[in-house]
């Protein structure tokens, strides 16, 4: 028994000499570092090496290290589940620190944002939520992007390849369908982005319903190569999966999230990707510079191409020079401002990169308008009863049907 | 038989052992997990010494709202203490009861049910009396159910209370993703499936002292502590448990309806369990799938850590609510420590508690000759 002891007081020691040690480093660094805290609250682990919370984590420290506030700066609550009072005490531990700006980065803390954002002791801390739809005037906001834009580039590329294979089928694979208005719209841009330079260009979605699962994605992938004998699969899910399924199937594909070029060299084709660094970096650096203007300067962020926000991951070597030239030219109409996707002009691409605009109506897979020809109204199905109904507020209403009411596929989607 | 020779090492159970050494075994259990963690927190670069004090401190030093981690702390401790309480009734009785996690979301369930069908139309006292009794019967049933399978067909009540934990999971989370005109758990507002906030009147009252607000969920988790006492002790009730725990045989030879007294106890279990659950919405004003934050596993250790007893089992349910409150606390500042660190730092903490634990009630006998031969067995 002595013996035993002998050796833990022995361990202890050891332990409190080093930590004496490695206080005296942390001191001396913190006076001359820059005391502005951010906070974040995440879904996974901030430890992650892929996925929604690395990207997020990746993007908020690039933008901290662009701003030069040292790494110690962001403090990190990391593993809560959409559970409002546990996201509620996450978000009161890092005020309690002293953070200034706190990001959340998953949908489900939105209601523990808007109830912290109107607490009168946080009113000097500024509270940003991805992806939500709330938000106040003075020290609330919510952000998100114009993924589709890129989905609609990745689409070309995937119609180009379809026409070069002299196959008209398309796989998607979806973690949902016309439920969110993400997905939905996401498979819209893509469909709309192959039938520009291939019109009889057919998607067919396979949902999975279900954010992430590696073993579903596989699956998913697989019966749409089997299926339809799809020659490129898209995809609006978490893992690589589909990617490595359309390389054993010798076909080709569009990942998302992160250049998937990596896992699928000889299958990838490009990737709608996130810089959600471009947003973090205008949030903190507004935050720590100009806070009272927050809403003003950032408010409620959509950004797209334009801001660098949203793009596609460089063109593999599987897709030729003239489809690089065609991706530019439209990638730099929606930079400029001069078409977006969702819109009543349609774009019709030659092999020789002449676009054609056309002005139409947008309709959906059943032929109902779900954009008038005019471009002035937009149209959603009606949860409840199943009507297509005007949505409110005319032409205006073109970014709330995008991030929230769009239910319908556009003809030539096929979900099943 | 003689020839046959002592195993290397036996497990002799100790016949007494001195209060203050027992203390002492869990000092040193405790000073050595805190050893082990600090190596490896100086191994991935962190001060050993800052966390530990944020961790024990819940990080209220030079916090801005230090109060606010004291109601944070609250949260968690109070579902904690009322499920381990309640467990330990079924424990004392041996029997079985792993579904804690099952019958909390049932209350929860039943509760949030009755907050947002009736919560426009009642006044705030009666609401949360008809919450309260509604999370209490419906989680009762849930767990009395298991002990009616068992005395009449004789089913095992762990495999049951398991495997429902999952049924009541589900069909949480079955009423949090379906989207549709009937689901009036889910908010109108949102388009993606979000639960439904409760009205006002479903919210647990609060006392205000100073900035510092109590959640009233902590007195009556204080006076159901001591009343659990009271029954455990002082009742017939109390009594009928602890024979039926020592050997149902010997209770039926006094006399007692042993079959009564399992489903009786369970049912209580269950329902006080449902009761925390029913606390915890109220206090967080919304469902959510994560709802139960693993009371039903850890008030399992917290009862055994007790030994059953019931205010052991609010000293130690306060000591683990610390823990996990002030692990989180303290990593927040460490850009390399992640939710899983805090998790592995508790388990190492209550892995070395269990061992001195073991110590406590065994001795390590070494075989005589092995001590010799030493040299070669090591």
């Amino acid at each position: 028994m002595k013996k035993v002891l002998s050796i833990f007081l022995a361990l202890v020691m050891v332990v409190l000499c080093f930590a004496a040690c490695g206080k005296d480093d942390a001191n001396k660094d913190d006076g001359k570092k820059s005391d502005f805290l951010v906070g974040a609250v995440y879904i996974n682990s901030q430890n992650d090496t892929a996925g929604y919370t690395f990207a997020h984590h990746n993007g908020i420290t690039k933008a901290m290290e662009q701003l030069g506030l040292p790494k110690e700066n962001l403090r990190i609550v990391d593993n809560i589940p959409e559970d409002t009072q546990q996201v509620s005490e996450a978000i009161d531990k890092l005020a309690n620190q002293g953070c200034k700006i706190i990001f959340g980065i998953s949908f489900g803390y939105i209601e523990a944002f808007a109830e912290a954002a109107e607490k009168p002791e946080y009113a000097d801390i500024l509270f940003s939520h991805a992806t939500g739809y709330k938000s106040n005037d003075k020290n609330f906001n919510n952000y998100f992007g114009r993924i589709y834009q890129a989905r609609y580039l990745a689409g070309i590329a995937a119609g180009l390849k379809s026409l070069e294979l002299g196959n008209n089928n398309l796989g998607y694979v979806a973690a949902w369908g016309t439920e969110y208005a993400e997905t939905c719209s996401g498979i819209n841009a893509f469909a709309m982005g192959a039938q520009s330079v291939n019109p009889n260009a057919v998607v067919h979605v396979n949902k999975i319903s279900t954010w992430g699962d590696e073993a579903k994605e596989k699956a998913a992938a697989e019966a749409l190569i089997n299926t339809y004998k799809c020659c490129v699969i898209a995809q609006h899910c978490d893992s690589a999966q589909p990617q490595l399924v359309a390389t054993d199937g010798k076909v080709f594909g569009c990942g998302y999230n992160s250049d998937m070029t990596a896992q699928a060299p000889t299958a990838h084709l490009t990737a709608p990707v996130w810089h959600w660094d471009v947003y973090y970096k205008l949030a903190i650096d507004t935050a720590m510079n100009d806070p009272e203007n927050f809403m003003s300067k950032v408010g409620i962020y959509y950004g797209g191409l334009k801001e660098g926000f949203v793009d596609i991951s460089p063109l593999s070597e599987n897709c030729t020079a003239e489809t690089k030239a065609i991706i530019e030219k439209v990638k730099a109409m929606m930079v400029g401002g001069e078409w977006d996707v969702f819109s009543n002009v349609q774009l019709s691409i030659a092999k020789d990169g002449t676009i054609t605009k056309t002005t139409a109506a947008l309709k959906d897979n059943k032929g109902a308008e779900v954009i008038s020809a005019d471009g002035n109204t937009y149209f959603a199905y009606n949860k409840d009863t199943g009507a297509l109904e005007a949505v409110d507020g005319g032409k205006d209403a073109c970014d709330g049907v995008i991030k929230g009411s769009m239910n319908y596929y556009v003809a030539g989607v096929q979900e099943g | 038989m003689s020839k046959v020779k002592d195993p290397f090492v036996r497990i002799v159970k100790r016949d007494k052992i001195h209060p203050l050494l027992k203390v002492l075994f869990y000092c040193i259990a405790i000073l050595a997990a805190l050893t082990v963690g600090g190596v490896l927190l100086i191994a991935i670069g962190v001060n050993p010494l800052v966390l530990y004090k944020d961790m024990f401190t819940i990080g209220m030093l030079g916090s801005r709202f230090a109060y606010k981690s004291v109601e944070g702390l609250i949260t968690i401790f109070v579902p904690l203490l009322i499920t381990s309480l309640a467990l330990s009734l079924s424990f004392k009785m041996r029997f079985w009861n792993i579904g804690g996690e099952g019958q909390f979301i049932i209350g929860a369930l039943a509760a949030a049910t009755v907050a947002l069908k009736f919560g426009e139309s009642m006044s705030s006292f009666s609401l949360l009396l008809l919450m309260f009794l509604s999370a209490m019967l419906a989680a009762g049933i849930f767990g009395g159910f298991v002990a009616l399978l068992n005395v009449r067909f004789k089913t095992n009540e762990t495999l049951m209370t398991l495997m429902l934990n999952y049924i009541a999971l589900y069909l949480l989370r079955f009423f949090g993703e379906t989207q549709a005109p009937w689901n009036f758990y889910l908010s109108d507002e949102s388009v993606r499936p979000v639960f439904q906030k409760f009205a006002e009147t479903a919210y647990m009252p609060t006392i205000s002292i100073g900035k510092f607000s109590l959640n009233i969920s902590f007195l009556f988790a204080v006076a159901i502590c001591v009343g659990v006492y009271f029954y455990l002790k002082k009742t017939k009730h109390g009594y009928e448990i602890s024979v039926v725990g020592d050997s149902a045989n010997t209770a039926k030879y006094a006399g007692m309806n042993v079959k009564k007294i399992i489903v009786r106890t369970m049912f209580f279990s269950a329902a006080l369990i449902g009761l925390a659950g029913g606390f915890y919405v109220s206090g967080a004003k919304v469902l959510s799938t994560s709802v139960t934050n693993n009371v039903g596993w850890t008030g399992i250790i917290v009862a055994w850590l007790s030994k059953l007893n019931t205010f052991a089992i609010f000293g130690v349910s306060l000591l683990i609510s610390i823990m996990q409150y002030g692990a989180q606390a303290a990593s927040t500042q460490f850009p390399i420590i992640d939710s899983n660190f805090a998790d592995l730092l508790q388990g190492i903490i209550l892995f070395f508690v269990l061992a001195a634990d073991f110590f406590i009630r065994f001795k390590l006998v070494f075989r005589k000759s092995a001590k010799k031969q030493g040299g070669k067995a090591a």
